[in-house]
């Protein structure tokens, strides 16, 4: 809701930017920071036995292309219902993986990462997710009646608060979008999702065309994940927006007990997943 | 405080021992009957006067004797008449004008405009709408908001920025009255142009310090609008046509000259900026002002006066939204005897915000409304001392939002957010008592109340906290709900008074200079909720109550004033200190839109700011302006308080949104010849505080900013160059017919000031940039004035 709103006050101000360009300025860099990205995504209809978690620093601002995988780290993930223990084995480029990974709806998950000396411990909850019951095109919606839209509709659950979050990546875009959703509005109703792809000759872009594929992730996930994905979406999206909220320093669940100033940044999420392809007619 | 009471008794009780007989009347304008504010009136040789009051009434006492009574008006001739004072006598005067032409050169500058050493009254800008009038300004288009934002003092966020900033303080800390409406939303297209049509505005009074005791309910400031009263004399049009928007005025006599109307129309083009080009799209706005008013007799006058405005946005097939202010007011104006006036103002405000987004069907409005009683009584008691009093109550609605689908397939649920209902209350005394002929005193108390009424249910939290520390996790979260209180209509939630001090006084060093010291205390009840960089009209007003507490401001100022060389060049200069308690702060990530428990969101904090301001005016001969240099912090500061934790930003101050450490402005007029006139404005400022990455990280295969500390960067510096020129062709003194031909050029150095810089990734190549959004080039503009 709130990002329907705030995005109608980002379209006035596209009315009145007369100009935006790109420019030099110097920023700060903080000391690096340990950064857990820990999706563990169960795909529906699989075992959800091979997992994966990334580990690596942060980085000066505008050096987001240099590597700076972490190796020689220790992660596990303990079952708190089960007790069972999942160590991830480290493959020496930033990426410590599992095969053996048993994912279980609604229990509750311990992560726990050593590295350098500290010790880094995060707690989630496995989330389900309802199934996508079409994927489609039209031109109808959008803000261009001529542009082709990709839908994704789903039927959310009643009475339950739900929360969503979708990745969509097309074939020929670098870089994916993301959006989160709850159903603080629409609880229980039939949800339909659509995402128009803007010409933008800036960047190269074109409006979508037969052809073109786009890969989609639909997971659900925990409110407090969603808190934490809404913001990261919101800060990442708001180029050129004179509207957004002042940016903050996003916290996400792996925190270092023993220094908490320490904490890392990521999340350890566990999601079940719907994943999908649809090619434009 | 009961010293105070106990000193105004004592001053009041020795007041009439002399055989003293009054003085009074009401003082127009002779062209056009247009009462006048702030002329003084006074006995040639002594130190006995009075100013005019808001409707032009004035009173003044003296002992028996023969006297030559001065009414000076600088930009009018001073009038001059002989009086003997054996009783009692009431005589109106009208003044002419020294200047008959259209939008007549201040060649002097109103005197109200000028450094008046005598009064206490500090932390004050009068800025007459013809001084307004000749300030350069974007496309042309003239903006009183943007006019004081050239005085020491006054700042806002850039051109797309709504509202201003008055000494380090937020938007919705400025009281602002149209005719003593309170006016929400003073912008025009978020923030490009104000809300006052010029055409139908007589003066503007700005009160950054040190506000009267006879206003409440803001701790930042005051911004007294007053509307014309319309030509009592003569039928008059008014109008312009210009690059932005086309105005239309229309004023005249009626009721057999007892009285008169002024109606003022205002429209912009409907395509305004459009890049988007789209046939059906539209960008627009409109106001309409009214004024008009009734002589019963000389004791008794009515005022009637109105304004409507409207901004309307329409992306055909995307969304609509409609936003604006209504108010309007009737006032009764009496005179009680010659030393008794009062004023009973019945006034009603709304504001409201209506979005409908076709897109994704649904459609969401929000609105405050006011209604408010006010009477006010200035009592003239004798020359040395005079005596205001009066009394007000609110009464407020608040609707914070409601959504509705549009459509039967909508996939959004209908839903209202508690209506919020409340009463503020306001009582009054103000002394201005002249204690020795150096040294005058304005002191005053104000008595203000606000109770949060019932009809609504609150929700109630786990150990009474909304918002809640999450230790582990390092963050601030709403508190768990558990179950809620449910308060019947006619019920209190929560009460709140406050006494208000407003102390301050002028001692004259001599016949050229005085200094000045002041302090004043002042309580806020309702609040804007906004996160944002800068405030939007979907912004929603809260009251104080059960969660949030009234703001509370200390202020002190002490200034310097002198003139110079027979009053032509004046300097002032203030330093002020101020603090304000219980100001909301947002937690990091806090989501306002479509929230009902807006505690959940927000802790209290508190922010402090110094400055010292200079302002040097040149205000007589060919070329008049001003200099105005601020320098000046403010900083805020959000502690954990209950919620635990250490607080926002970990508990340390930081700069407000509004600090600005320098503010330079340079405005200048001059007056060529009878055809040609110049004018330009010179702005530096320092640029507004924001938060910057400080790094980045992979995240989802994107690249994520983390941030720093908040507002621990800079914008760069704003500056820009205006210029103008107005040329108005000769007429024949006969002809009705006047007009003027303004030419602008904003920006003329083609500054790309950035209004905001945000970072983010490129889509195509994956780099990290920062790009600057930037507003306003270059501008050149054309106006056309007429007036017939």
């Amino acid at each position: 809701m709130k990002t329907y709103i705030t995005f109608s006050l980002f379209l006035f101000s596209i009315l009145f930017t007369s100009c935006t360009d790109v420019i030099d300025v110097d920023v700060s860099t903080a000391i690096p920071r340990l950064v857990i990205e820990a999706s563990i995504d169960w795909e529906k209809g699989t075992q959800g036995n091979n997992q994966f978690i990334k580990l690596s620093t942060s980085n000066a601002y505008y050096d987001n292309n240099t590597v700076t995988d972490v190796t020689n780290a220790l992660v596990k993930i303990t079952n708190n219902t089960t007790g069972e223990v999942f160590n991830f084995e480290d493959q020496d480029n930033g990426l410590y993986t599992i095969n053996t990974f048993n994912p279980i709806l609604h229990n509750f998950y311990t992560l726990e990462v050593q590295y350098e000396g500290e010790t880094y411990l995060a707690n989630e909850q496995l989330i389900p997710v309802v199934d996508i019951s079409a994927i489609y095109q039209s031109t109808e919606d959008g803000f261009d009646d001529e542009a082709l839209e990709v839908y994704i509709d789903f039927t959310d659950p009643a009475g339950v608060d739900n929360y969503y979050f979708i990745k969509i990546q097309a074939e020929d875009n670098l870089l994916p979008v993301m959006f989160d959703i709850t159903d603080e509005f629409t609880d229980g109703n039939l949800m339909s999702l659509y995402y128009e792809r803007e010409e933008d000759s800036d960047i190269n872009q074109e409006e979508f065309k037969a052809g073109d594929v786009v890969a989609i992730s639909f997971h659900g996930v925990s409110e407090t994940y969603s808190n934490y994905i809404q913001l990261l979406i919101e800060q990442y999206e708001s180029v050129g927006d004179p509207f957004t909220s002042t940016p903050v320093v996003l916290r996400g669940n792996c925190t270092n007990p023993t220094h908490p100033e320490n904490f890392a940044y990521g999340y350890f999420r566990l999601t079940e997943v719907v994943k999908s392809t649809y090619t434009f007619e | 405080m009961k010293n105070l009471v106990l000193l105004l008794m004592l001053f009041t009780a020795n007041l009439i021992a002399q055989e003293n007989y009054t003085v009074s009347g009401i003082i127009k304008e002779a062209s056009n009957g247009e009462t006048a504010f702030g002329a003084s009136v006074f006995f040639e040789g002594t130190n006995i006067g009075a100013m005019s009051n808001e409707y032009g009434f004035f009173s003044i006492t003296a002992p028996k004797g023969n006297y030559n009574l001065i009414v000076s008006y600088v930009g009018f001739t001073d009038l001059k008449k002989e009086i003997v004072l054996d009783k009692n006598q009431k005589i109106d005067f009208e003044i002419i004008e020294s200047s008959t032409q259209l939008d007549e050169v201040i060649i002097t500058a109103k005197d109200s405009e000028r450094v008046n050493l005598r009064k206490p009254q500090m932390s004050v800008s009068k800025l007459n709408i013809k001084t307004v009038k000749q300030i350069p300004v974007v496309l042309g288009e003239v903006d009183v908001i943007k006019s004081i934002q050239l005085l020491p003092g006054v700042t806002n966020n850039g051109e797309a920025s709504s509202g201003f900033n008055v000494r380090g303080g937020a938007v919705d800390q400025n009281l602002v009255l149209l005719d003593e409406a309170i006016i929400y939303n003073t912008s025009h297209l978020l923030g490009f142009f104000s809300v006052f049509n010029a055409d139908a505005i007589k003066d503007v009074k700005l009160y950054k310090g040190g506000i009267p005791a006879r206003f409440g309910g803001r701790v930042s400031s005051v911004l007294d609008v007053r509307q014309k009263d319309g030509n009592s004399k003569d039928f008059k049009l008014t109008g312009g046509i210009g690059a932005i928007s086309s105005r239309l005025a229309a004023e005249g006599p009626l009721f057999n000259d007892r009285g008169s109307f002024l109606v003022a129309g205002r429209g912009s083009y409907a395509h305004l900026f459009m890049k988007l080009a789209e046939e059906d799209d539209s960008a627009k706005f409109y106001d309409l002002n009214l004024k008009t008013n009734y002589k019963i007799n000389d004791n008794n006058k009515l005022y009637l006066s109105g304004y409507f405005g409207r901004d309307t946005f329409n992306f055909d097939g995307a969304f609509k939204s409609s936003y604006g202010n209504l108010s309007g007011n009737l006032r009764w104006n009496h005179i009680f005897n010659d030393r008794l006036f009062s004023n009973l103002s019945l006034i009603y405000s709304k504001y409201d915000y209506d979005l409908t987004l076709d897109a994704f069907e649904f459609d969401w409005v929000s609105s405050i409304n006011n209604y408010n009683v006010k009477y006010d009584v200035n009592y003239y008691a004798s020359d040395s001392f005079k005596f205001d009093f009066g009394t007000n109550a609110i009464y407020y609605d608040f609707d914070p939002g409601a959504i509705d689908p549009t459509t039967d397939t909508s996939p959004i649920n209908p839903l209202q957010l508690d209506k919020k209902k409340a009463f503020e209350t306001g009582l009054y005394v103000n002394a201005e008592h002249k204690i020795t002929d150096n040294l005058t005193a304005q002191y005053g108390l104000r008595l203000s109340g606000f109770t949060r009424l019932g009809g609504q249910a609150l929700a109630n939290y786990e150990n009474d906290l909304p918002v809640a520390y999450n230790e582990a996790l390092g963050i601030y979260e709403a508190g768990n709900e558990i179950g809620e209180t449910d308060y019947e209509s006619g019920d209190e939630i929560k009460s709140f008074s406050n006494l208000e001090p407003r102390v301050s006084l002028a001692y004259q060093l001599n016949e050229s200079s005085s200094v000045k010291a002041g302090y004043s205390r002042t309580a806020q009840y309702i609040h804007l909720l906004s996160n944002t960089q800068s405030v939007t009209p979907l912004d929603v007003w809260t009251p104080s109550g059960k969660f949030i507490k009234p703001q509370l401001s200390d202020q002190f100022a002490v200034g310097y004033f002198k003139n110079f060389k027979d009053k032509t060049y004046s300097l002032e200069a203030e330093v002020y200190y101020k603090t304000v308690d219980n100001r909301i702060d947002y937690i990091d990530g806090s989501n306002l839109i479509g929230q009902n428990n807006i505690e959940t969101e927000i802790l209290n904090g508190e922010t402090r700011g110094y400055g010292l301001e200079v302002l040097f005016r040149k205000s007589k001969g060919d070329l008049t302006g001003w200099l105005g240099y601020t320098y000046s912090k403010s900083e805020q500061r959000t502690l954990g308080g209950k919620a635990g934790g250490p607080g926002i930003n970990n508990g340390n101050w930081y700069k407000s949104a509004h600090d600005r450490t320098h503010d330079v402005s340079l405005t200048l007029n001059y007056q060529l010849n009878d055809s040609w006139k110049f004018g330009s404005n010179l702005v530096f400022q320092t640029g507004r505080p924001v938060t910057y990455p400080n790094g980045e990280y992979n995240y989802e295969g994107v690249s994520i900013a983390s941030y720093s500390d908040r507002n621990a960067d800079r914008l760069p510096a704003y500056h820009r160059l205006d210029l103008s020129a107005t040329y108005t062709p000769k007429s024949s003194a006969t002809k009705r017919w006047k007009s003027e031909w303004v030419f602008g050029i904003y920006n003329v150095y083609n500054q790309k000031n950035a209004a905001a810089i945000s970072f983010g990734q490129n889509r195509e190549t994956g780099a990290n940039e920062a790009t600057r959004t930037s507003i306003f080039g270059i501008i050149p503009s054309v106006t056309y004035n007429f007036k017939f």
